[in-house]
């Protein structure tokens, strides 16, 4: 069931088209990455699906129709970075914001409590926002876009400024809600914890969706342009290999377009190279993005 | 609880809690304070009530004194008399000078009927009390020897009540009272809020834009519950300045009628023309208030919000600057006019109700024009913050603002 439909978008600011030509449907329960370089127009994107503007073109169904004023208290939403008042407590930001979405405020300190003790947050309710480290303040809005137990989660850089021990607390935080039923569309440039997290991606460049399915489908369509090869010996240049890296203990050969993995094997053998493991490699969602946004500069 | 309200109540207290808020509120009437404590010690230094002699060789002042009915004005004239001592040579003056007796002596010449010249003799300068009280006291003697019907007229003098053009007010000969300045001082006490407050309502709201707060704002409630919200604080914020205000003037108006200063001697007010006042006051201050949250919306920086907020502010300085048309011609066409437009309407009725008495269907007017008017600064501003809020770094000027406005553009 389709949570959100985005339906051929376009918005331009002034002779800056933002948007041109955006469309993907977001399923009820899936965590949702929307990816792309700076300036692609991702939080455009989220901004014409949370109604914060209106799109030039094309049309947004979030939650079976129209933007309104009664879905926003189903709706989590975190800006990147900041977001927050700044001059007036942690707890009495967070409470004020919980109560605008229509929770009592006797509940919302409840909640609060658990979250503020689950987020080490606890010892530091009393203290004004700006008073909070870079990555207490990033915690802090996690907590203000769940307070109010949302249906949709929409998240832009949630792991930004977070340490290891904090991005694993979010991670787990982010699995416990999907399998909640909570539906979260997260943007980040983070694409490792991508490949860990979500279910399927849009990947947007200039303002266009170039990229858009389910993870390892999307990887297995990049399959067969890496091959990992370990030897002994040192390799030489291998005609149509565009990049050498050291991966583990071996080598990954990182393939152009046109020149398939039994080519490498067929030069490698034809040079009597004593080869111990040849394999061909699943691409990283690092190496799609760059490879699709890269493909997209050389075709300008 | 209704989240326009919600927005209100946390607007207000977040603001009224703070050291700032309290400073600025309790600085005014300190201020006002202080500068008429500067001015009553002031005064106070330039009254000294020590004897004061004298040297009359013109023989102008009577040994035997003044008639009872010239000592009767002279007894009831001042609150701080002086006891005038006379010396038959200027050596014994000068002795009595010297060894403080007397803080000062006059020298009344042969020839002074001639002259008109008197010499005043001191080591340091005598009190200003001293010194007319002597000049009365030596005009009294002059007239001491004239039918007194006519010597007591001279003593009393003129009683001078200026009265408009047209006739509709009076200020009497001490001045305009109290009362009859009330009204004025409320359109002040209103300008000076939205001086006050009008730089810091946009600054709010472009702290907010800054910040990001106001997108999670807009995806939280709608933005007419959160402009709504915002205004309906900033100006519960400033009737709480202005009530603190008017409650610690009105303490120290009771306080000095109470001591006998005379100017608050009449605190008779035209309550008809305060609740005018008010009912103009209120919108306009809402206007302004409502104008300053559309332009924290749109600009790019504080400066340049600064720059476009000062001109609604000069624009309500405007009937100050013309004043003395208003004295001339009080129901002038300028004057009507300006009396009836948003922005100038507030200070134009304060300022002609001074000098005459505005006609009921042109306060009547101007309320529902000032009314309109916010209301209708109410909704650009809502319109604005919707399309401008979250133009992050861009510059929207607010003259296109106003365009897309009209044109109905999104």
């Amino acid at each position: 069931m389709n949570v959100i439909d985005v339906n051929h978008i376009a918005k331009s600011f002034g002779l800056t088209q933002a948007v041109k030509d955006v469309s993907f449907t977001i399923q009820r329960g899936e965590i949702f990455g929307l990816l792309g370089p700076n300036g692609a127009g991702k939080t455009t994107t989220i901004r014409l699906m949370l109604n914060i503007f209106k799109p030039d073109k094309g049309s947004v169904s979030i939650l079976d129709g129209p933007m309104t004023e009664d879905k926003k208290s189903k709706i989590g939403y975190m800006p990147e970075e900041r977001g927050l008042y700044q001059d007036i407590s942690l707890e009495s930001c967070l409470i004020y914001l919980a109560t605008l979405k229509g929770i009592p405020e006797k509940e919302a300190r409840t909640r609060l409590g658990k979250y503020l003790e689950r987020f080490d947050l606890a010892e530091h309710k009393g203290k004004k926002v700006k008073e909070l480290s870079k990555g207490m303040q990033q915690k802090a809005q996690i907590i203000n876009s769940l307070l109010h137990q949302p249906e949709v989660l929409i998240i832009d850089e949630p792991f930004a400024g977070l340490d290891p021990l904090n991005v694993q607390m979010v991670k787990d935080l982010m699995n416990e809600l999907r399998e909640q039923g909570v539906t979260i569309i997260m943007s980040t440039h983070q694409m490792h914890l991508v490949e860990e997290l979500c279910d399927r991606i849009l990947l947007i460049d200039k303002g266009q969706d170039v990229l858009y399915g389910h993870l390892n489908e999307i990887q297995k369509s990049f399959y067969g342009h890496a091959v990992l090869v370990r030897t002994q010996e040192e390799l030489p240049t291998i005609k149509g290999v565009r990049e050498v890296r050291q991966h583990n203990n071996a080598v990954k050969l990182i393939l152009n377009d046109s020149t398939t993995p039994q080519e490498i094997l067929n030069v490698l053998t034809s040079k009597k190279i004593i080869i111990e493991k040849f394999e061909i490699a699943m691409p990283s969602l690092d190496e799609i993005f760059i490879r699709v946004v890269e493909g997209g500069k050389q075709n300008e | 609880m209704n989240k326009l309200w919600q927005v209100a109540t946390f607007e207000y207290k977040r603001n009224v809690f703070k050291k700032s808020f309290i400073f600025t509120l309790l600085s005014v009437p300190l201020l006002i304070g202080l500068i008429i404590g500067i001015g009553l010690f002031v005064e106070s230094s330039n009254v000294d009530t020590n004897m004061v002699g004298y040297v009359d060789d013109a023989e102008v002042i009577n040994e035997t004194g003044l008639s009872p009915e010239l000592s009767a004005i002279w007894v009831s004239s001042y609150s701080d008399p002086v006891e005038f001592v006379a010396y038959a040579t200027e050596d014994q003056a000068q002795d009595a000078l010297k060894s403080k007796k007397i803080q000062a002596y006059y020298l009344l010449p042969e020839d002074y009927f001639a002259s008109r010249r008197v010499f005043q003799r001191y080591i340091e300068r005598p009190g200003e009390n001293a010194e007319r009280q002597f000049f009365d006291y030596l005009q009294l003697n002059l007239v001491n020897n004239q039918p007194q019907e006519i010597a007591v007229r001279v003593a009393l003098g003129t009683k001078a009540v200026v009265r408009s053009l047209d006739g509709s007010r009076f200020i009497p000969e001490s001045g305009p009272t109290f009362g009859l300045l009330m009204p004025l001082f409320i359109n002040l006490a209103f300008l000076g809020l939205m001086l006050l407050s009008s730089g810091y309502t946009m600054t709010a709201v472009a702290e907010e834009k800054e910040n990001r707060t106001m997108e999670i704002l807009i995806t939280t409630i709608s933005p007419s519950e959160l402009v709504g919200g915002k205004i309906l604080g900033i100006v519960a914020i400033s009737l709480t300045m202005l009530i603190t205000w008017t409650g610690v003037v009105l303490t120290g108006v009771f306080i000095a009628s109470r001591m006998g200063i005379s100017w608050f001697g009449d605190l008779s007010m035209d309550w008809r023309i305060i609740l005018a006042t008010l009912a103009i006051a209120i919108p306009a201050y809402v206007l302004v208030t409502a104008l300053m949250v559309a332009i924290g919306s749109v600009v790019s920086s504080e400066k340049e919000g600064q720059s476009i907020s000062s001109i609604f502010i000069i624009l309500h300085l405007v009937p100050l600057y013309i004043s003395l048309l208003f004295l001339k011609q009080p129901h002038s066409i300028l004057a009507i006019i300006l009396s009836l437009m948003p922005f100038t309407g507030l200070m134009t009725i304060g300022m002609r109700n001074l000098f005459s008495i505005v006609p009921t269907w042109q306060v009547l007017v101007s309320m529902i024009v000032q009314i309109l008017s916010a209301f209708g600064a109410i909704s650009f501003a809502i319109w604005a913050f919707r399309y401008g809020m979250l133009q992050y770094g861009q510059r929207l000027k607010f003259g296109k603002l106003v365009r897309m406005k009209r044109r109905g553009s999104s």
